[in-house]
């Protein structure tokens, strides 16, 4: 959905359909795009989480360090 | 015909959501297509409803303006549907089609359109097309034209309108009564 939409055709719908039930697809559809628009945005706002791995309250300068200085979504674009 | 089949409107009994999906025909963004087809779960129907009517019709960013980018965003993800629509409270404000397709076009020597506008219309533009464009230096430029709220206010009505359509674009829908795309 995000980097080849337009794979994602009626086959590719009669596949999901094998495992997953209309209602499973449309949430699983709903939530893709989500995360699709959002985790762009929120790249370029450049923030990064809150907690080490370890549990540990961090500033975002070290969070930076931690989890990486580029969003994964945006290396991937700009690498396009 | 889509690849998830809509619910039969008489089948939606939920108050909330038939109101959300009166709302959303209303406005004519979405149509009821969209919402009849989230409408097999009905929870997340409600939420994502709630939010793209709130995002795209109420707020302090300009709604013609809202209407602008999200039909750029519309062509660039490639969704008819989405591309389709449009908002009648924005129609009636005013906004016609050439002021649509020049927010799609070369906008930025477009005079019809303020420098506020245009960086609106940069920000939705580069924000999937190029996001490493929408940087610090970017914002600051955002800051002399809007409020830190107004550019939630847009950033979050970019990603969730976006996501949507990019979503609807693999259901393969087309709204009745097509418009140009």
């Amino acid at each position: 959905m995000a980097t080849a939409p337009e794979k994602i055709d009626a086959a590719f719908y009669v596949e999901l359909r094998r495992h997953y039930s209309e209602e499973e697809i449309v949430e699983l559809g709903a939530f893709i795009g989500f995360n699709v628009g959002y985790h762009t945005f929120f790249g370029t706002l450049k923030f990064y989480p809150m907690f080490a791995p370890d549990g540990r309250l961090v500033s975002q300068e070290e969070s930076a360090r931690i989890y990486g200085a580029a969003p994964v979504s945006l290396a991937a674009a700009e690498s396009a | 015909m889509t690849h998830v089949e809509p619910l039969a409107p008489e089948s939606i009994t939920d108050p909330e959501l038939r109101e959300l999906i009166a709302r959303c025909e209303q406005l004519g963004v979405p149509d009821a297509l969209f919402p009849r087809i989230l409408a097999h779960v009905p929870a997340y129907a409600k939420a994502v409803l709630r939010a793209m009517l709130m995002s795209h019709a109420e707020g302090n960013v300009d709604h013609r303006l809202k209407e602008i980018v999200r039909v750029q965003l519309a062509r660039f993800a490639g969704d008819p549907y989405f591309s389709r629509l449009r908002s009648r409270r924005a129609l009636e404000a005013g906004l016609d089609e050439a002021a649509i397709d020049a927010g799609s076009g070369d906008y930025d020597d477009d005079p019809r359109f303020t420098e506020a506008e245009k960086l609106a219309l940069r920000y939705a533009d580069q924000m999937y097309l190029d996001p490493g464009k929408v940087d610090a230096a970017f914002y600051g430029e955002l800051k002399k034209h809007y409020s830190e709220a107004q550019i939630m206010e847009l950033g979050a009505f970019i990603a969730l309108h976006y996501g949507m359509q990019v979503f609807m674009r693999t259901l393969g829908a087309t709204p009745p009564g097509a418009r140009r795309g």
